[in-house]
């Protein structure tokens, strides 16, 4: 029913009373960005009145100690600082512990009585979300779990899968599989947190919103497009980790074929999550595979030395933390992509990421072919710059276009110009985070922002095919750490005539 | 150029004749451009038009837009208009509004021209204001007082501008809501900062009714009860709030009248700034909102059969006239629901 009072109101509607279950709540992520972000959303009063978060661990702690190491991170994470006591004392009295192996039956016995409580206490009528906050090798665990207790198919609960989603096209069908024996496709949330940033949601509205740029957006026009992701960071504790993903798994296979197609994808039938997510398989499907074979054509990898960040000395990765000596895990990546459709005919996309690089950056270039060089050709010294619209994720968000302008005076002297639009500037209100957005999306049912099975899986079959390539090709190329890559990477990219641009 | 970049970025008003201004302005950020040590950016994305009658006031809202500036960069004018002073003159003066962005030191910085008139120059000021409109980006007008009894200035001003702010808070009662409603007609975009203070109250009250079993009560709803203070603009905004719930409800004159009571109660709270509490009853339901006694917050209880019945409490967003203008710039008004509520109100 049409709520009338609704009418005209800043907020939006807020979603029905609901129990996140978090499990792997003694994590750093539930502390640093899911209760947060959940707070965050209590402050702008979009949770509703039922509003509950169980956290499931396997540490024996009470819901006073949990609440206290809760209340802790918000106090350090939250947006709202300081947090209005009335709001978290309201918000806090929903958060309980619940204490149990993710293995054990009996904990989800337990679990599902609690569950019942709630909806009794709460008035959240079976309207759970289940957020697997833990490592991967437990989301199996949990899911069959989940499935054996009767809190998945057919119930009115949702789950949120944290990333990486596998490491592999088999791994991530095998998840998808598990998921599915427990959960419709519609009850999945794979969480990718580049998408619930404002400036990756910027890219659809900059795309579509704007007429001035869509009749440019196609191989006619575009000379190439670059995506850069830049870390000055090494893999400081996560070495274990790391040392099993690597650059194309932990960042390029997930976030940055994310950015690719919404940068590549046609204009979506409408704004519903299957719209979108259909247009983006649709780019993703379209990519031309790297045939192992041709690795070397379509791909660097690099792996950073020791060398030199903002005047301070780092070490190498092979002297990081619980990184084997003899490793050969990229750390960095650079992918030279074509998307074989209509629009994007033999317009390469150059991907490149890696750590211990000289900053922290997320950017996505399109460079426009270059004037017909008939004109100023004989007036001007110098050739006549292309023009590069730039989509600065992070840090400094914002959009770039550098265009041609004379240089005052008698002579025709033509110079590149830079028009700049920075959100900081512009809209001094700050920026939901993403786990905020998402969170609140998939509360409210929303799966627009987060990926589908398909896509999840058409990524990988990309993936595969560069991992398999590089298994035999050789060791990662050596750069230097606070240097823009190895210089096999200049050379790739300078084979086709062009240069990475510098963030 | 006798004004230094570090005198007008710093705040300090310069004198400037009002043909000169826009040249002033231009020759001062192109110096401020050059300026390697003070990283100086200019940002500008509407016109802030801002119309008082007195010093005091000129002073008030200036130091507002000093921090409405930080988060919503524009070009600010503020018209001091004095036409009982016995002088016809007209005089303006610029100043910058600087603010820190990001790190390094970088600051974005907006220009705020003052435009001082008296006597009969006060009718030059809509003329003097048209060529400083910043081109080809909206207008708003923010008019400090009640522009009823300025209605020839108001309507020229009204008509360069894109939206108007108001705050009927600060109006004397009575308030003549029907002449009010004439002078904001369709489609015009306006905000009134007074119903801008009522958005917890709305939103509680909307919250509690998207719950399934509340929304099936609604329409059993039979009165509604306002509980306000004695403070500046209480009683108008009561009215509105209850204006609302019967305009979003579709009452007719008569029923708003049978079914909607307002009452004054005493209140020694400090922290209430208007109303006190909202009950809104049906023949088998309840549902109250009410300010928490030296809080800055207000709770909800719901009595509907078969509802979660937890109460919910909320913290109001702050209430000082920078930080609601700033609310009112972060949003797209909803003219035709106040303008409803206005008409019902004035019933």
């Amino acid at each position: 029913m049409e709520n009338p009072l609704r009418e005209g109101l800043v907020t939006r509607h807020a979603a029905e009373p609901c129990v996140v279950v978090i499990f792997g709540a003694t994590g750093d992520l539930t502390r640093r960005k899911l209760v947060p972000a959940l707070c965050n959303l209590a402050h702008e009063g979009q949770l509703p009145a039922g509003f509950a978060v169980v956290g499931f661990a396997r540490r024996p702690k009470s819901n006073a100690e949990f609440r206290a190491e809760l209340l802790d991170g918000v106090k350090k994470f939250s947006r709202f600082n300081p947090i209005n006591p009335a709001v978290w004392d309201s918000f806090a009295q929903g958060i309980f512990y619940h204490q149990a192996e993710f293995s054990d039956a009996t904990g989800y016995d337990r679990l599902n009585q609690f569950l019942r409580q709630l909806d009794k206490d709460r008035g959240t009528a079976g309207n759970r979300l289940f957020y697997l906050a833990t490592a991967p090798p437990d989301f199996t665990t949990i899911i069959r779990q989940l499935g054996a207790h009767g809190l998945g198919r057919g119930t009115a609960s949702r789950i949120i899968v944290e990333k990486p989603f596998g490491r592999s096209l088999a791994t991530a069908h095998e998840l998808n599989t598990e998921l599915a024996t427990v959960f419709d496709e519609n009850q999945v949330y794979r969480i990718d947190h580049y998408l619930g940033k404002e400036t990756v949601q910027n890219i659809l509205a900059l795309r579509f919103a704007n007429e001035i740029f869509e009749p440019l957006w196609n191989q006619k026009y575009i000379d190439h497009v670059q995506i850069t992701v830049s870390e000055s960071l090494g893999v400081e504790t996560r070495g274990s980790y790391y040392e099993k993903s690597g650059a194309l798994r932990d960042m390029v296979q997930n976030h940055m074929m994310q950015l690719l197609a919404l940068v590549g994808m046609e204009p979506p039938a409408g704004l519903a999550a299957n719209d979108i997510r259909d247009e983006k398989v649709k780019v993703l499907r379209s990519i031309r595979p790297i045939e192992p074979g041709h690795i070397s054509q379509s791909s660097v990898r690099g792996q950073y030395a020791a060398g030199s960040l903002a005047g301070k000395a780092v070490v190498g990765y092979h002297e990081e933390l619980n990184v084997a000596p003899d490793s050969r895990t990229e750390t960095f990546v650079a992918l030279k992509l074509f998307i074989d459709n209509w629009r994007w005919a033999s317009v390469p996309f150059y991907l490149r990421h890696g750590k211990r690089l000289p900053k922290q950056t997320a950017e996505i270039a399109i460079q426009f072919k270059a004037p017909p060089a008939v004109l100023f050709a004989a007036e001007t010294t110098a050739p006549v710059q292309p023009n590069v619209l730039v989509l600065r994720i992070q840090p400094d968000e914002g959009i770039a276009i550098r265009m041609n302008a004379k240089v005052p005076g008698t002579a025709l002297h033509i110079e590149p110009v830079k028009m700049d639009f920075r959100y900081g500037g512009s809209f001094g209100a700050r920026s939901p985070e993403a786990y905020e957005r998402l969170l609140h999306d998939a509360l409210a049912g929303d799966a627009t922002l987060f990926t589908r099975s398909d896509e999840v899986e058409a990524s990988w079959r990309l993936m595969d095919a560069v991992l398999t390539g590089w298994q035999t090709a050789g060791r990662p190329a050596a750069y230097e750490a606070g240097t823009w890559g190895p210089p096999e990477a200049d050379a790739f990219i300078a084979k086709d005539g062009r240069t990475w641009r510098r963030p | 150029m006798a004004t230094s970049i570090e005198t007008f970025t710093a705040g300090t008003e310069t004198a400037v004749d009002v043909a000169e201004v826009e040249r002033q302005l231009r020759d001062l950020w192109k110096l401020a451009s050059k300026d390697v040590h003070q990283r100086i950016t200019r940002a500008c994305l509407f016109n802030l038009i801002a119309y008082v009658e007195t010093i005091a006031d000129r002073d008030c809202v200036t130091a507002i837009i000093s921090e409405v500036t930080s988060r919503h960069p524009c070009r600010a004018m503020v018209l001091l208009a004095q036409p009982e002073l016995p002088r016809d003159e007209i005089a303006a003066s610029i100043t910058a509004h600087c603010h820190l962005a990001g790190g390094g030191g970088r600051q974005v910085c907006c220009e705020q021209i003052s435009i001082h008139a008296s006597g009969q120059r006060v009718a030059d000021l809509p003329g003097a204001v048209l060529p400083l409109l910043e081109s080809d980006l909206p207008a708003v007008l923010w008019w400090s007082g009640n522009f009823l009894d300025r209605l020839d200035l108001f309507r020229r001003l009204r008509s360069v501008t894109d939206r108007l702010i108001f705050d009927t808070s600060s109006w004397p009662p009575p308030v003549n809501l029907r002449q009010l409603a004439s002078e904001l007609p369709a489609p015009s975009q306006f905000s009134d900062l007074s119903w801008t203070r009522l958005a917890l109250w709305q939103q509680l009250v909307a919250e509690a009714f998207d719950e399934p079993h509340c929304a099936a009560a609604l329409p059993r709803l039979s009165e509604v009860e306002v509980i306000h203070g004695g403070g500046p603009g209480a009683t108008l905004r009561a009215q509105l709030l209850g204006g609302w719930v019967a305009a979003q409800l579709g009452w007719s004159a008569a029923e708003t009248q049978a079914r909607l009571r307002l009452s004054c109660r005493e209140d020694r709270d400090a922290t209430t700034v208007g109303v006190m509490a909202l009950t809104l009853r049906g023949p088998d339901f309840e549902v109250r909102v009410y300010k928490n006694h030296g809080e800055h917050t207000a709770s909800v209880v719901v009595n509907v059969p078969d509802a979660c019945g937890l109460p919910r409490k909320r913290a109001f967003a702050p209430d000082d006239v920078a930080a609601l203008l700033g609310q009112e710039l972060d949003r797209t008004p909803t003219p035709a629901v106040y303008r409803r509520a206005l008409l019902q109100a004035g019933n």
